[in-house]
């Protein structure tokens, strides 16, 4: 085992040598560096066969057509150029639009800045179990609503709503459905002809593949309208210009390839092994789980620790890299507002650890980190005073 | 480059590492407890000292909280030991900033401390003052 067991795969995944390999191919003097709009020469034309390559394969983990996908800077973006490019071209259409409160920050900002255009937006609140059920996004549909936004997979508790629900009730209202699958994609099933979804949001760094990559895919029958955010050389067709840095798209291309082909195997794998990590830490008395028990991804567990401060239960945990929470909001020292969105107290959702697993975790590191945990725990409990003392 | 935590000095390192002065003491006409903060709002202390002859013979705690407070709170069981009552009502919650390096942002924490060694003075055995 490694000093330190990794078990942040939610923030982000180590790239598989596999990946990494077809990168190298691509970079070096010896490799297909070349510019690949540069299709006048040969080196050009190799890049291009290569993104086209990575195109169908990343359209492929998700049953689109290879020309619906644009490459990206990575998920953030593709949630944007959806969020601000469909609201914008649609603006003289209406002015709605329905989000959870749990969504990534890359579209809850990505809303405050079109409220600030003039947009208005509901905010649903999951229940409980951290779910947004259809029947909540019908209820917040409207005449003037354009665009629906939801999570496949949610970040900090693994919890996927019923996305092709969703999806259907959308497309027969007619109302975009945009999708943030930047979790999800690659460990759970998805299509999005079969769920009715718009526009898609990607990435490669949560599936193994490099980070500073991933994709939007945009409906093409009947085609929908974005206005992009970048302009200069029209590449991806008009909607995000700038060279396509070759070798993070043919990485992300076999991230998606090798995900797609070892989908059912590493979900069985990976979703037994987080079984184990939660039944060894709900031995020790005051720990709950986060989210719906079932509805959820293989490798996302987050649980509630009562009677230990979250900040010392990491301190405590020097041998594990893992989260407090969202890793985008972790620094803030704020308790979490996914988890405060699912009623915990500040108390318990200050006192979260959110354990992500991903192709690489073993057997043995679950054991370590469950063995650590009750440890802390119970050390850290040992000092605290009685509860009601 | 390594991967310490720098949010924390060593001194906070060390003293959650082998905290020292955890526990409670039997109560006891000697024993003088003080309470102060609130598990909701991420900081709770209880803090007692055994006292002989006016001054503090030991001290010890119980504390939920982060770990410059768990740190401070450790760290003050030995300062506290062989002072007497108005050592108490004086101590000030900068001095174990100073030693332990605490940031900013937890200055609040220690002031919660603070509020404890006060309350320890409030009990203290027999009520007066110390004259020693």
């Amino acid at each position: 085992m490694s000093e330190v067991i990794y078990l942040d795969n939610a923030a982000t995944t180590a790239v598989d040598p596999r990946v990494v390999q077809e990168m190298l191919e691509c970079l070096g003097p010896c490799g297909d560096y070349a510019n690949p709009s540069a299709v006048g020469h040969a080196p050009g034309r190799r890049a291009r066969a290569r993104v086209e390559q990575a195109r169908a394969e990343v359209a492929a983990l998700v049953g689109a057509d290879p020309a619906q996908v644009i490459f990206t800077s990575g998920a953030t973006e593709a949630d944007n150029l959806a969020l601000l490019g469909a609201a914008r071209f649609y603006r003289e259409r209406g002015r709605h639009l329905v989000t959870s409160r749990t969504e990534h920050p890359a579209v809850l900002d990505a809303c405050r800045q079109l409220e600030r255009e003039g947009f208005e937006v509901t905010y649903l609140k999951p229940g409980a179990d951290g779910i947004v059920e259809p029947a909540q996004v019908e209820a917040a549909l409207r005449k003037d609503t354009i665009l629906v936004s939801l999570m496949q997979v949610n970040n900090e508790i693994g919890v996927a709503p019923d996305i092709g629900a969703v999806g259907r009730l959308c497309r027969a209202r007619g109302v975009l459905f945009h999708v943030d699958a930047a979790q999800g994609a690659g460990k759970l099933p998805l299509d999005v002809n079969r769920d009715c979804i718009d526009l898609l949001a990607l990435t490669a760094h949560k599936v193994h593949g490099p980070k500073g990559i991933g994709a939007l895919c945009v409906r093409r029958e009947p085609r929908l309208g974005l206005v992009p955010m970048l302009y200069g050389g029209g590449q991806e067709r008009g909607l995000r210009s700038g060279t396509l840095p070759t070798h993070q798209v043919v990485g992300m291309g076999a991230a998606y390839r090798i995900a797609a082909a070892e989908l059912d195997s590493d979900g069985a794998r990976i979703g037994a092994l987080r079984q184990t990590l939660w039944q060894g830490l709900a031995a020790l008395p005051g720990v709950s789980l986060n989210g719906h028990p079932t509805r959820r991804v293989p490798g996302i567990l987050s649980v509630s620790v009562d009677g230990v401060e979250g900040e010392s239960l990491l301190f405590a945990l020097p041998g594990l890299a893992l989260a407090s929470g969202s890793a985008c909001a972790a620094t803030s020292g704020e308790p979490s507002y996914v988890l405060r969105a699912l009623g915990r107290s500040d108390r318990l959702a200050q006192s979260s650890l959110r354990l992500s697993l991903g192709r690489f975790s073993t057997a043995a590191e679950i054991q370590y980190a469950i063995e650590a945990i009750v440890a802390a725990v119970t050390r850290l409990r040992a000092i605290a005073p009685p509860v009601g003392s | 480059m390594t991967g310490g935590d720098p949010r924390y000095g060593d001194g906070v390192r060390a003293r959650m590492e082998r905290p020292r002065g955890v526990g409670e003491f039997t109560p006891g006409p000697d024993v003088a407890t003080g309470r102060a903060g609130d598990r909701e709002q991420g900081a709770e202390v209880v803090l007692q000292c055994r006292v002989t002859a006016g001054r503090v013979a030991e001290a010890r705690f119980r504390a939920f909280g982060c770990p410059h407070f768990i740190a401070a709170a450790s760290w003050l069981t030995e300062r506290l030991t062989g002072g007497s009552r108005d050592d108490l009502e004086r101590w000030d919650w900068r001095e174990v900033a100073e030693a332990l390096e605490v940031p900013a942002a937890k200055f609040g924490r220690l002031l919660t401390l603070q509020d404890a060694v006060r309350a320890v003075a409030g009990n203290w055995p027999g009520g007066a003052a110390s004259t020693v």
